[in-house]
């Protein structure tokens, strides 16, 4: 496959990039330059010709919500959602089968920790920038989406743990997180609800920890996800 | 001191002030005596209003046009440009909502088109759809970006003590235009004047008479096509459009 990775910048971008790239062509881009990145495209994803062509010929786009931290908050919700826009709105037009949004599991932060959430219930994301730019990036999937444009599959992701870091409840480690993404890379998720068809899938992806927060059936299910055991 | 109908006088903040419904609306506040302080990112028109040049997707200045106001009524909009629309309809709302929370302001009124609620997927189906149907845009620029605004408003209401109203139209006519009588209308219609008096009750409800913080209404004439339904914004805002369009929706 041709992968587009976005946020070159990131770890697990560059994590993602060395890991898929021994069975797939994978390219990674940011809006800013990203040193060392392999088979970089520098992209504003901006309304013109260079998203199309940053796009084109790409099978599965894998889009990060998370956000620049180092930019005014004026500039991360342009990141969340115009860009976000500009991406899926490039892809539509050229056609690319799937996008992989890569969400955070701190969209559904304000629901009790002692209630079995999962990808039924309704995000709960507070006002801090962080968090409401990854459910507003998923509102503009949603909608490319529900317009058949493109089949887009939401990975809600838990807290990252680095280099033997504290796991909290809904810790995610890097291993999963790239098995979530391999999976969704290929998984027949198209079957809705009673036998419709959906282009629109969220599952909750975090590791199997004591006292994990989230419930992963949905993904072990649907994409067959299996958390390594802790 | 209270307006003419016995309410609280405030200072209302209203960004986008110099748009097309813009002038209805103060026309129809100013009346009830309210304060007003118009932004526009246009030059002033001819006003006794306090008015500053603001441009609404400006963060800092958006906070600093909201001191000392009891309510933001936003009117602000930007339809066919893709970064403006994002810069004004969405981010703007932000700016809006995180001057209100920055302040203490306790009451915003934000607008929209219908479709930031029942797009294409609903218009092209259905029928009576209300305003508290969830929200399914669809991508066209204009709807989506106000749409991200809308929800960007339910989340801060439902983090921060504030209520939002948010108005929603479509079609506007003036009552002595009769270009296109006997042709039918668009089934989201409404007179400038009857949508500007919704802006009245909007701004003087009792807040805890809301049946949440963050509810929308459907603005426009009484017509019987069915398509849509205002009973929302008749019942709870008490608002009651004076116009039914019938000479467009009637044959000749």
């Amino acid at each position: 496959m041709n992968i587009l990775i976005t946020s070159a910048s990131k770890r697990l971008a560059r994590h993602l990039a060395a890991e898929l790239n021994a069975e797939h062509d994978v390219r990674l881009t940011d809006r800013e330059d990203a040193p060392g990145a392999q088979s970089f495209t520098l992209c504003d994803l901006n309304h013109d010709e260079a998203t199309n062509e940053l796009v084109r010929g790409i099978d599965v786009v894998v889009h990060f919500g998370e956000l620049d931290s180092s930019l005014s908050v004026s500039g991360q919700l342009d990141d969340a959602m115009r860009c976000t826009y500009n991406l899926l709105w490039a892809a539509s037009e050229e056609k690319i089968p799937r996008l992989i949004y890569l969400n955070s599991l701190s969209v559904m932060g304000r629901h009790d920790e002692s209630y079995a959430v999962t990808e039924r219930w309704k995000p709960a994301p507070t006002t801090e920038t962080s968090v409401l730019g990854y459910h507003l990036g998923e509102f503009v999937c949603r909608e490319f989406a529900r317009e058949n444009k493109i089949d887009v599959i939401s990975l809600r992701l838990g807290e990252l743990v680095w280099d033997h870091g504290e796991a909290s409840s809904s810790a995610l480690y890097p291993e999963d997180a790239v098995q979530a993404v391999q999976k969704a890379l290929i998984a027949e998720v198209s079957d809705g609800y009673a036998g419709s068809s959906s282009n629109w899938n969220v599952f909750h992806i975090q590791s199997a920890v004591p006292n994990a927060r989230f419930l992963t059936a949905a993904a072990e299910q649907g994409l067959g996800y299996q958390p390594s055991p802790r | 001191m209270s307006t003419p109908q016995g309410n609280k006088y405030m200072n209302v903040l209203i960004l986008g002030a110099n748009g097309q419904l813009g002038p209805h609306v103060i026309r129809a506040l100013e009346n009830d005596g309210h304060t007003l302080r118009l932004t526009d990112i246009n030059d002033p028109p001819d006003t006794p209003h306090e008015y500053f040049k603001l441009d609404a997707g400006d963060l800092d200045g958006v906070i600093a046009a909201a001191e000392g106001m009891d309510t933001i009524i936003n009117l602000s909009v930007l339809r066919p440009h893709r970064q403006i629309a994002f810069d004004v309809n969405a981010r703007g709302t932000y700016n809006a909502m995180a001057a209100a929370v920055h302040h203490g302001i306790k009451r915003v009124i934000n607008t929209g088109p219908h479709f930031t609620i029942a797009g294409p997927t609903y218009e092209n189906n259905d029928h009576l759809i209300g305003p508290d149907v969830p929200t399914q845009s669809g991508t066209l620029l204009y709807a989506i970006t106000k749409s991200l605004g809308q929800e960007v408003c339910r989340i801060f209401t439902e983090n921060h003590d504030i209520h939002v109203l948010t108005l929603l139209f479509y079609n506007f006519w003036f009552p002595d235009d009769h270009s296109a009588d006997g042709h039918d209308v668009t089934p989201f219609s409404v007179t400038w004047q009857d949508s500007a008096e919704a802006f009245r009750p909007a701004l003087s409800i009792d807040l805890e008479e809301l049946p949440s913080k963050c509810e929308t209404f459907f603005i426009f004439a009484d017509m019987p096509h069915q398509k849509f339904t205002n009973e929302k914004a008749k019942r709870i805002l008490g608002w009651q459009p004076t116009n039914t369009l019938a000479h467009r929706w009637t044959k000749m």
